[in-house]
């Protein structure tokens, strides 16, 4: 009789671990749910000198994140790509424009997981303030991303 | 005796029942990554359908979708182009979980852009200080090698120069993505 309940308790054991290897085998590919949250510890990768630029709007926007200075002790990695293009004579006489050319495309994403959690991208065709421009336009827009969660 | 030779059958029908389940299983996912294989590999050059979209071209191999939320790499690309086509991901809300490390992901973007600023014969002729923007992208399959997509896109007056780039491939991304 105990021969039989063992043997029936197996058969349950292998259905059960059967139906969660295919739930597991379903759920591979589920929406990621990762936020960034407050006060995450957040290390800027060396973009040309845009990421100066970017760790000072960081902290004039008050983003709530803190900004380490080794990669090792952050959650979180700011990567990106920045270029600034100075207004030539032909912008300058014919639109008489003076204002720089801005783009910057930054990437946040999670050191542990590997997982890109955001992104941004900015184009300033006419930048009041060049670099600066761009730089508190990303950090004003993570900012949204953090406190909007 | 009689209890044992039960436990025994009963045994040994639980081991057969779990085994034809797992081997079915198995050689249905099998099936469908040879068939996709065999697809991919059968689907050369010929079999690519192209369409000419509103400033790009499109193609795609035949029935290929990348199902949501697969994990896709992005690689390097000059002028550090591949960070807006993440961005260009996230505000046309594609759904694929973009990762940093390309041994954790399926997929894999990869591509060329060209960047040409105005120059002043356009700025005095045409009167545009808009930028000339360039990009190809493709989609590989990191365990068959399959290019399941490809695209590419060229903006003579650019209004947000690499971004409008970035996002017109998101855009056309998401074509093949499956909801």
């Amino acid at each position: 009789m105990s021969y039989c309940r063992s043997a029936v308790g197996i058969a349950i054991i292998l259905m059960i671990s059967a139906v969660f290897g295919a739930q597991a085998k379903d759920a591979k590919n589920a929406p990621p749910s990762e936020k960034i949250p407050t006060g995450a510890k957040v290390f800027v990768a060396p973009i040309a000198v845009f990421d100066t630029f970017l760790k000072d709007a960081i902290a004039k926007k008050k983003v709530p994140v803190e900004v380490v200075a080794s990669r090792d002790q952050a959650d979180y990695e700011i990567t990106g790509a920045a270029e600034s293009q100075k207004a030539g004579a032909a912008k300058k006489i014919i639109f008489g424009n003076w204002h720089s050319r801005e783009e910057a495309s930054i990437t946040v994403s999670n050191i542990k997981s590997g997982e890109v959690v955001w992104a941004y991208s900015v184009h300033e065709e006419a930048s009041t303030h060049g670099k600066r421009s761009s730089a508190e336009a990303c950090a004003k827009h993570l900012k949204e991303a953090i406190e909007s969660k | 005796m009689q209890s044992k030779t039960r436990f025994v059958s009963l045994l040994l029908i639980a081991l057969v029942v779990s085994f034809a389940t797992y081997s079915a299983q198995a050689s249905q996912a099998e099936d469908k990554s040879a068939q996709d294989q065999s697809k991919a590999e059968a689907k050369a050059a010929s079999d690519i359908k192209s369409a000419p979209s509103d400033e790009g071209q499109l193609a795609t191999v035949n029935n290929a979708k990348i199902p949501a939320y697969a994990k896709i790499y992005l690689a390097p690309m000059p002028g550090g182009f591949e960070n807006y086509i993440i961005a260009g991901l996230r505000n046309k809300k594609v759904s694929l979980t973009v990762m940093v490390d390309r041994s954790k992901a399926e997929y894999e973007i990869s591509g060329v852009s060209e960047s040409e600023k105005a120059g002043w014969a356009k700025m005095l002729f045409i009167g545009s200080q808009q930028s000339n923007e360039q990009a190809s992208i493709k989609v590989s399959d990191l365990k068959t090698g399959a290019i399941i997509f490809g695209y590419s896109v060229h903006k003579g007056n650019s209004v947000r120069g690499r971004q409008s780039a970035g996002e017109a491939c998101a855009k056309h991304l998401k074509q093949v993505v499956i909801d």
